[in-house]
């Protein structure tokens, strides 16, 4: 699958060298900065070997189509979409591969709020790359490179806005940061200052190679849990590469499911909010916790570009998956893991609970996702013998086929990031969702 | 024939920047530079059009992409490039300049172990691997180094071989305009560490150049009012990317690029070493004189830098160069280099004691014409067969288009291999007979 591109709008992702390298990359900056307004394109980037390199490419081809860039380097992915919407960009340019494997990359395209695209936003984009009409600016209307460092300071300023720092701060709360030696790397000592912790950085070097996959799970935490066990910490937590996605370790050392960290934020903000928006293979927890504070929660489809653009159509003031994303809509577009960070900090900080305690109340919920191999040509047959299978069961066909059982849901969907297809089961007993595993692999035969 | 502007060939990679060169093929062109010579270490210098930002951040890419560790060196004159390749080693540059084409041009001009220009046969093989577009692409791109002043080492060199201290005692004022090329941020410093008194002019960098910056007398009129205004002894000015030199005398008149060249071999030959020449086929006969005056042999290369360095190396020359105003100075680097240039012309004036007009009138006269016609390939050809037919009783040389010797006067008519153009050079004793022959080709076509 290396030599396969994903065009999509949560980017144009493949692995570097291969689908994905400089020229690729070059065309997609030229084609998106030809659908652009003149002005300022905000750029950054994630800490992987190959972004500064294709961070290179876009730099040139923005300011070959006439447009200014606006480099902020090596940035979390959130803290531009934070910028932009406070200031003016005619558009953004995120270079991450997210939680990605480090041999693969990604270019996320930002409209002029910091926003993702959404699909007719991206087909224009699309059309442009694949007519190869680029906007060419004459040697006189070149675009120029600024290099700009990031305003800490008003990050803060707004985040104070949104939790009680004060009340966080009498905490003094240990607190054990893995972020994958990623974009945020750099900001974890900030972030521990403002809040007055103990913070125990731990792979925040991003020079470095990422010590694991850099994705937050269970799986990659054995050595937050290992340093939150020695150290007596309140919390570890994990990070992505590029600062979107977070979970957790509680107080024992135990690691748990970045399921968890869209439910246990939407507790935090109880009494601020009116609705959420999360998608159809989200945990239960979330409706669990919008019930518990006392709103209504709706789903859709899976996707930074498709969960944002439902929260401002339906005015929903928060939006989160169960990869460990959260996004606040007064904040900023983007899904935000040190925004998520604080939040969870503020609801033990107001509760006066550790985080085991406030996990505790949670009901017994087990999933299981699957990944399966499947090349995009054989997506089509698989899927529709699944939907056959189950259409008699009345599916919810948001992303891919939902079915719902008593005490169980699954749901089956092609990823858009990799080539594989996603299963999530999840059901209030083990042996439910055992048995549906079984169910499916079964019936699809793998 | 439709012809594009865009110029993939031996020489490098050339466009207008907003219409032909994109990042696209400079990403591409920069990848497979890197993938033909295997990665290692590759400078990039760049002279000072504005486009060169976005030309320098493509080739970038290119070059990581393919496992080069590149070295951004900045603005910086193509001599000094290679004379910085040359010495710490590296594997390869690229300089980021369009030479003496007019401002919207850009180009990559591709740069070899040991500071010379890709062997043609290299070239070829590259356009090879650039058409394929397979890549040598690595996991694990390397970072981007700077390079540490990277001009000194070439002024060091030159300063280490000229008495600057005969040239201070003679007071020596300089006007030097270096177009606001390459050679604006250095060229003050290094005439002073020569011992002159300098006066810049065009020495700012602008968006633009402040003149067409081929150094042809017709662009030169800054210059030549700057001499007389400032009663300078001399004056100099430079190109683009600060290969070429040509030179104003002290009552402000060209001298005529063909004798900067001339200047400089016979001071070298008479003072320095009595060593082999090498000029190209199109240089004038002046250097014929000055060398069958010295008595030492002249040797005539194929047209383009490339050929005239390798042709030093075989035959063992210390001097040589083109006559456009590209002076080769092997002790220095046998590259064209304006400063070597300078450095010697000066030296000359301090230790001949003469004015400039002078020394430039101990040497015979020639006069020639240079001239381009518009002509299919094709017709190319067939222009070639009919000059030939004409001038069958000359000395005929077909090595690099058509040379003909007659005693009094020479021709060289060339096919240009990027344009639908031939090149004619005509250069008799006097106008009359140069105008008579050019007529005589130009009735031909």
């Amino acid at each position: 699958m290396k030599d396969r591109l994903r065009i999509n709008v949560s980017g144009i992702r493949g692995e570097v060298p291969g689908a994905l390298n400089v020229g690729v990359v070059s065309k997609f900056s030229s084609a998106f900065t030809s659908t652009l307004e003149k002005g300022r394109i905000a750029i950054c980037r994630d800490s992987r070997n190959t972004s500064h390199m294709l961070a290179m490419a876009v730099l040139s081809s923005v300011i070959a189509g006439g447009l200014d860039c606006a480099d902020f380097g090596l940035l979390p992915t959130p803290f531009l979409q934070f910028l932009m919407g406070k200031e003016t960009y005619s558009g953004g340019i995120a270079i991450t591969g997210g939680h990605n494997p480090v041999s693969w990359n990604a270019v996320i395209l930002l409209d002029s709020e910091g926003d993702y695209l959404d699909i007719s936003e991206g087909s224009e984009v699309f059309n442009i790359y694949e007519a190869g009409d680029f906007t060419k600016a004459s040697w006189k209307e070149l675009g120029h490179i600024q290099t700009i460092t990031f305003p800490m300071d008003r990050y803060f300023e707004e985040l104070s806005h949104i939790v009680d720092v004060d009340r966080i701060r009498k905490m003094r709360f240990k607190v054990v940061a893995d972020p994958c030696n990623g974009a945020s790397s750099s900001y974890m000592k900030d972030f521990g200052d403002f809040f007055d912790l103990d913070l125990i950085p731990i792979n925040d070097n991003p020079e470095k190679p990422f010590p694991h996959p850099p994705e937050p799970s269970v799986e990659n935490a054995s050595q937050v849990e290992a340093v939150v066990e020695s150290t007596g910490a309140d919390i570890g937590f994990l990070l992505n590469s590029d600062g979107s996605r977070i979970s957790f370790v509680n107080e024992k050392g135990v690691a748990f499911s970045e399921e968890m960290t869209f439910p246990l934020a939407l507790l935090s903000m109880k009494g601020k909010i009116n609705k959420a928006i999360t998608t159809t293979v989200t945990t239960s927890w979330a409706d669990w916790a919008a019930q518990t504070i006392g709103i209504p929660i709706a789903r859709t489809k899976v996707g930074q570009s498709s969960v944002v653009h439902v929260m401002e159509s339906e005015g929903a003031a928060v939006g989160g998956e169960g990869s460990g994303s959260l996004c606040f809509l007064s904040f900023s577009l983007g899904y935000d893991s040190l925004l998520t960070l604080s939040l969870i900090l503020d609801l033990m900080a107001r509760e006066d609970k550790s985080l085991s305690v406030l996990t505790a109340l949670f009901p017994e919920r087990h999933m299981k996702k699957v990944k399966i191999d499947v090349p995009p040509e054989r997506t089509y047959r698989v899927m529709d013998r699944l939907e056959e299978l189950y259409s008699r069961e009345n599916p919810d066909y948001t992303d891919g086929v939902r079915v719902e059982r008593k005490g169980v849901w699954f749901n089956i969907r092609p990823s858009s990031t990799e080539f594989v297809l996603r299963i999530t089961i999840e059901g209030e007993k083990q042996e439910a969702v055992e048995s549906i595993e079984d169910e499916l692999r079964d019936r699809m035969g793998i | 024939m439709r012809i594009s502007d865009l110029k993939i060939s031996i020489s490098g990679i050339r466009g207008i920047v907003g219409e032909s060169l994109t990042p696209q093929l400079i990403i591409k062109f920069s990848e497979a530079f890197s993938t033909y010579i295997g990665g290692g270490k590759i400078a990039v210098g760049s002279d000072t059009r504005p486009s060169a930002e976005m030309v320098k951040n493509a080739v970038f890419g290119g070059l990581l992409s393919c496992g080069a560790s590149p070295l951004d060196l900045g603005i910086l004159p193509i001599p000094s490039l290679q004379i910085y390749t040359k010495e710490k080693k590296l594997d390869g540059a690229i300089s980021i300049t369009a030479s003496h084409n007019p401002v919207e041009w850009n180009a990559l001009k591709l740069i070899r172990k040991g500071g010379h220009y890709l062997y043609p046969y290299e070239a070829e093989e590259l356009l090879d691997v650039y058409y394929q577009g397979r890549f040598q692409r690595v996991t694990n791109p390397d970072k981007i180094d700077k390079g540490k002043d990277p001009f000194s080492i070439h002024q060091k060199k030159i300063v280490g071989l000229v008495d600057t201290d005969i040239i201070r005692q003679k007071k020596i004022r300089v006007v030097v305009d270096p177009c606001g090329g390459a050679a604006s941020p250095f060229v003050q410093d290094f005439l002073e560490a020569l011992g002159t008194e300098v006066i810049c002019v065009n020495c700012g960098l602008t968006e633009g150049f402040p003149r067409n910056p081929e150094p042809i007398p017709e662009n030169l009129s800054t210059l030549c009012e700057a001499v007389k205004e400032h009663k300078a002894d001399v004056g100099f000015a430079q190109d683009a990317d600060a290969d070429r030199l040509a030179a104003v005398d002290e009552n402000g008149a060209p001298i005529g690029e063909e004798y900067t060249l001339a200047l400089a071999v016979d001071y070298y030959l008479q003072r320095k070493k009595k060593s082999p020449v090498v000029v190209n086929l199109s240089t004038s006969r002046v250097i014929e004189d000055i060398t069958n005056k010295a008595g030492v042999e002249l040797h005539r290369s194929l047209v383009g830098e490339i050929n005239v360095a390798r042709m030093m190396g075989e035959k063992g020359a210390k001097i040589g160069g083109e006559g456009n105003g590209g002076i080769i100075v092997a002790d220095v680097h046998t590259c064209r280099d304006s400063f070597s240039g300078m450095a010697y012309l000066l030296e000359y004036l301090a230790w001949s004691g003469k004015k400039f007009s002078e020394l430039r009138g101990e040497l015979p006269d020639y006069y020639m014409i240079k001239h381009k016609v518009k002509a299919s390939f094709r017709e190319a050809r067939m222009i070639l067969n009919k000059i030939s037919q004409k001038f069958r009783q000359g000395d005929i040389q077909t090595l690099d288009g058509l040379r003909v010797d007659y005693p009094d006067f020479w021709l060289h008519v060339r096919p240009s291999n990027t344009e639908p153009v031939v090149r004619i050079q005509v250069e008799g004793k006097s106008e009359e007979s140069a105008q008579k022959v050019f007529k005589q080709i130009m009735e031909e076509i």
